[in-house]
């Protein structure tokens, strides 16, 4: 945790938001699709 | 003077001074793009909602300040409370929160703005719309939802089509939500100054963090659990229809499932921000940065294996309900290690008692009686009498009035002079905080004694048994509507003819932010800051 963050580079910068918000955004579309599919199979 | 104006335009102090803000109202602030303006539009707009819930609440108190049908009809009155918790969780306390996120996690992280602006600005607009959906059900034939916010089938899908309005409200509530958390993680995690690693991070940025993860885990499954009662009401499915096959207790599971860690939404930012004040006007480092960076972590983890102990009167299996409430006693020890923590940081400080202060110390201690109150509902047995109780209503308002409002409002006159420049006055300040911490407790202590007497919730009318205290509460919530007023004012007076503020505005106040000019310019941190470690909210606890 001490070191310096090596990637401030602008488009490695870009790069690392548009992973996050791929993979986080993911998450939150599937959590909205498995809890109805989840209710349709087993309920 | 035009042509010297024209002279200096483009020199470094004109440069500052104009900011480049985009030039009139509308594209300054409908199509705004900046963190600092979205984060006032937040603010803003949380103001404007808790007056429309507080005046609801205004009903619901006026209603029961004595026994007998007085003002409204039983109808509006559950109208009432059903709007007024909508209105003051979606509409008051978290855009706040967001709107606190905004203007400050960029200037304590060092980043020129959030990582995704132009969402930032959606993530906003939307919520006026969402609002204004769910307001005007209160002029439909059949009135506004009426089934209580928690909006349990079968009773919430058995009113008028105020259901599709409130669902689409919670939809678009929702998908702001989501935007906005996507945002702030991926600005956390991107977009932080070099040097500032995630242990160097102040801790109301570690708590907006681990609420955003929060909000991305449960807001899709409220949206999913809403999404099915539509259906369930318009288009002839039976998720929650036991006539159908479906079970509706099923919703309560999906619902606290959200429901809970939606509780820890409201208050994680609010230990980010006490975190923040404390150590300011105790001038001491804050004691145990990595384990109130954990706490909250811990906090956060437990709100999802908990959502049971809502429900311990709808009945499951005895090991379900030992797990659910030793589950739930758990939560109280990272919650106290965060208590100590904070009264630690004050211990041998050299304390001064300025308004951000008060209020974060009245946190501490108010907030402290609402974690008591939740210990005392966790325990099942207890818990089968107090369900449904006033006792309840007091432990969630000490929660979330004196705990995460408590929060706002000390944050707010925190950072109002880095914001604004200007300095509020400190004695009107103070006899607001004083006015707020003796009527909040006139208004929502006696409401344990109601409780604990066994004033059910959520009636318009009660036992003469219950009479006094109730006149009592009343009497504390006219108190407390003076202080939106008194706040208004405060900060009205401040932005007109407040004094300068200084660069530092308080003595011992570390971080960032601190660093910028009083009022921060329009744009800050364009080049990246160099991080000293005395800049750094809590130090280098590496060192």
């Amino acid at each position: 945790m001490t070191s310096t963050r090596a990637n401030f580079d602008p488009q490695q910068q870009r790069a690392g938001i548009r992973r996050t918000v791929w993979i986080v955004g993911g998450i939150a579309f599937a959590l909205f699709v498995l809890f109805i599919v989840k209710q349709f199979l087993w309920h | 003077m035009a042509t010297h104006a024209a002279e200096h335009s483009h020199d470094d102090h004109a440069h500052d001074d104009h900011d480049h803000k985009p030039h009139g109202f509308i594209n300054r602030w409908v199509f705004s793009t900046n963190h600092k303006d979205i984060g006032t539009l937040y603010l803003i707009f949380s103001f404007t909602m808790a007056c429309i819930g507080a005046a609801f609440s205004g009903v619901i108190r006026t209603e029961l300040m004595k026994p007998g049908l007085q003002f409204v009809q039983p109808y509006f009155f559950n109208q009432m409370t059903t709007m007024h918790a909508l209105v003051m969780i979606f509409g008051a306390i978290m855009p706040a929160f967001v709107g606190l996120a905004n203007w400050m996690i960029p200037l304590q992280i060092g980043a020129p703005d959030m990582a995704l602006p132009r969402m930032n600005n959606w993530s906003f607009w939307i919520l006026p719309f969402a609002f204004t959906i769910l307001l005007s059900t209160l002029f439909m034939p059949g009135g506004a939802p009426a089934g209580g916010w928690t909006m349990y089938p079968p009773l919430a899908i058995q009113g008028g089509n105020s259901v599709a309005f409130l669902v689409f409200s919670v939809h678009l509530m929702g998908i702001s939500s989501i935007m906005g958390a996507i945002n702030i993680i991926a600005t956390i995690l991107n977009m932080r100054a070099p040097g500032m690693d995630l242990l160097k991070m102040p801790v109301f940025v570690w708590s907006w963090l681990i609420t955003a993860f929060l909000l991305i885990a449960v807001m899709p499954v409220l949206a999913g659990a809403v999404t099915m009662l539509l259906t369930d009401k318009y288009f002839g499915t039976s998720f929650f229809n036991a006539a159908g096959g479906g079970d509706p207790v099923m919703f309560q599971h999906v619902f606290w499932f959200f429901g809970h860690p939606e509780v820890y939404i409201m208050i994680l930012p609010a230990f980010g921000i006490v975190s923040e004040i404390i150590p300011t006007f105790s001038r001491k480092p804050l004691f145990g940065y990595q384990a109130m960076v954990f706490a909250i972590a811990s906090i956060a983890f437990l709100s999802f294996i908990v959502w049971g102990h809502h429900m311990f009167t709808v009945g499951m299996p005895l090991g379900g309900e030992l797990y659910f409430m030793f589950a739930t006693m758990l939560i109280a020890v990272p919650t106290g290690v965060k208590v100590f923590n904070w009264v630690s940081t004050m211990w041998g400080g050299s304390l001064s008692f300025e308004a951000p202060m008060l209020w974060a110390i009245a946190f501490v201690i108010l907030f402290t009686i609402g974690g008591f109150s939740g210990l005392m509902l966790a325990l099942v047995p207890a818990d089968f009498q107090y369900q449904d109780t006033y006792f309840v209503v007091a432990h969630f308002h000490y929660v979330l009035v004196t705990g995460a409002l408590f929060a706002i409002i000390g944050a707010i006159y925190y950072w109002w002079p880095k914001w604004t420049g200007k300095m509020y006055n400190e004695t009107w300040a103070k006899v607001h905080f004083w006015w707020s911490v003796v009527f909040i407790n006139i208004l929502f202590f006696p409401q344990h004694f109601l409780g604990l007497a066994g004033m059910p919730r959520r009636i318009p009318d009660y036992n003469v048994a219950f009479a006094d205290w109730n006149l009592v509460s009343t009497i504390g919530a006219y108190g407390m509507f003076l202080t939106p007023i008194m706040m208004f004012a405060i900060l009205w007076q401040s932005k007109k003819s407040g004094a300068p503020a200084t660069m530092h505005v308080w003595e011992a106040s570390h971080g960032l932010e601190w660093t910028v000019p009083s009022p921060a310019p329009f744009h800050t941190f364009a080049t990246p800051p160099v991080i000293h470690d005395e800049d750094l909210a809590h130090g280098d606890i590496t060192h």
